[in-house]
């Protein structure tokens, strides 16, 4: 079930390079909160820090802290793995196992994480995440079909699907309708309002006009300059970034006074 | 980094500027009626309704202009809050311009007997305190100044206490036929579109506060029209 975040004063480094400083950012569980910035002001640094998948860079740490439900999830004992099979990722591009079937994309997740399943059971948890992801109607004839056969939009549900399968807490979901056509983007988007019921979404996205339809909360994130660190500028609801933003950045930003 | 949108903002910029003008004819309106009903000079009157089609086609053309840069553009914060107050706006102005005409055209009911000095005297006063208030409104639109778009809602306790003087002189005058009691009434009606002409800037004014706190103002409670009899008997 959805969680919520807790992330406070987090710094984030590649090696000695600070790429995002000062961040303190509530996520209530249930909703979706939309980071918007120009490009290299750290929100996907900063997106991925809270599942710690930044770490596969080496050199890669944090400052601060980044809790869900009050658990640190940097906690000396805690697992990165069980960290990022509690909170799913979704990419830019679409990224299924490309030899895997369908089906085995969705399972995958599940056959990682625990140990045998009866076929009936991993079954209905494959059918249950794929009628999550607004997929199952489209690909339960073909479920032995690879996952490459699917369309871009497709594929991105089908992404979808497999970070769900794990039932996670949260998700995060980097840029995932950039490389989508304009209604595959609106499936995803209608899948996320639908999704937020369960799961707590992160979202980043160039296209500000997503994260207005989509998102409850909005933050801003910019530099003030190259080889400068990431500040969260603005974080506040979706309604009133859009309609009356406290900083003056942020207006310039979502105005295009500035790119 | 470098301002983007550009083409989008200086529609913007013109859709402002357009709608100051529109003000502009607005107000040059209420002098030319005011002075058409004062002096029941019939050319004058044609001059205002000529000048409200001119109203009404550039609303038109404000209100078409606004509604593609909503459809193409998808304007956020400030720029959003520009184009709500200015679609709001044109449409009080556009109403000023409607106003004017009904204005003008009792200058031809009342023609050819001059109009009653007790009443010239004050429908006057009532021209020049709606032309200042729409000056008024229109300054705080193109200076993005609260202020003066506040001090509206005062300003408008001097046109409904002029409404009230209007309606106490027509009733000192009395009408003895009906040929009087015609000319009463539609001097009543004349103070009553001043009065509602008044509103439309402070109207204006709201949507300009608005516009600049990102703030909604709730519609100052409109006055009671003067009421017809006695004012004290009134709020008794």
């Amino acid at each position: 079930m959805a969680k919520r975040i807790d992330i406070a004063d987090l710094n984030i480094y590649y090696g000695d390079f600070l790429a995002v400083q000062g961040v303190t950012m509530p996520i209530e569980a249930g909703t979706i909160t939309a980071l918007i910035g120009p490009s290299g002001c750290g929100k996907s640094t900063f997106l991925r820090s809270i599942n710690r998948m930044h770490e596969v860079i080496p050199g890669a740490r944090v400052e601060g802290k980044v809790a869900m439900d009050g658990l640190d999830l940097y906690g000396r004992d805690v697992d990165p793995v069980s960290v990022r099979r509690q909170i799913g990722m979704v990419f830019q591009r679409p990224n299924p196992f490309p030899t895997m079937s369908i089906y085995e994309n969705v399972a995958a997740g599940l056959r990682l994480n625990s140990t045998k399943m009866k076929k009936s059971v991993l079954d209905d948890l494959v059918e249950r995440s794929l009628r999550g992801a607004n997929l199952w109607n489209e690909v339960k004839d073909r479920l032995g079909r690879p996952g490459s056969s699917l369309s871009g939009g497709q594929q991105q549900r089908l992404c979808i699907a497999r970070a769900i399968a794990v039932e996670p807490d949260v998700l995060l979901m980097d840029e995932p309708c950039s490389a989508l056509d304009p209604i595959s983007t609106l499936a995803i988007e209608d899948l996320m309002a639908e999704l937020k019921t369960n799961y707590t979404i992160v979202i980043v996205t160039h296209n500000m006009q997503q994260a207005a339809r989509v998102s409850d909360m909005t933050g801003f994130f910019t530099i003030e300059g190259t080889g400068k660190p990431g500040h969260l500028i603005e974080l506040d609801t979706t309604q009133k970034i859009f309609s009356n933003p406290t900083q003056k950045s942020t207006e310039d930003y979502i105005t295009g006074r500035f790119g | 980094m470098v301002e983007t949108r550009r083409a989008f903002h200086e529609e913007l910029a013109q859709l402002t500027t357009d709608t100051v003008r529109l003000a502009v004819m607005a107000r040059r309106a209420i002098h030319t009626g005011t002075q058409a009903l004062l002096t029941l000079n019939l050319e004058a009157v044609s001059v205002v309704i000529d000048e409200d089609r001119a109203i009404d086609e550039l609303t038109d053309s404000i209100e078409e202009r606004a509604f593609d840069v909503l459809a193409r553009q998808s304007p956020a914060a400030g720029d959003l809050r520009t184009l709500m107050t200015t679609i709001r706006g044109i449409h009080e102005l556009e109403r000023i311009g409607d106003h004017m005409v009904k204005i003008a055209k009792a200058a031809r009911r009342l023609y050819p007997r001059p109009l009653e000095p007790e009443f010239g005297a004050i429908i006057e006063r009532m021209g020049l305190q709606a032309m200042e208030q729409l000056s008024l409104a229109t300054e705080a639109f193109s200076e993005r100044d609260v202020a003066r778009a506040q001090s509206l809602a005062d300003m408008d306790d001097v046109m409904d206490e002029l409404q009230r003087e209007l309606y106490r002189a027509i009733f000192a005058a009395g009408a003895e036929n009906d040929g009087q009691l015609q000319r009463a009434v539609q001097v009543a009606l004349v103070g009553r579109f001043y009065e509602r002409m008044a509103d439309h800037s402070v109207n204006f004014g709201e949507r300009v506060e608005f516009m600049v706190t990102g703030h909604f103002v709730e519609h100052a409670q409109q006055p009671h029209a003067a009421a017809l009899v006695d004012p004290a008997e009134d709020e008794g």
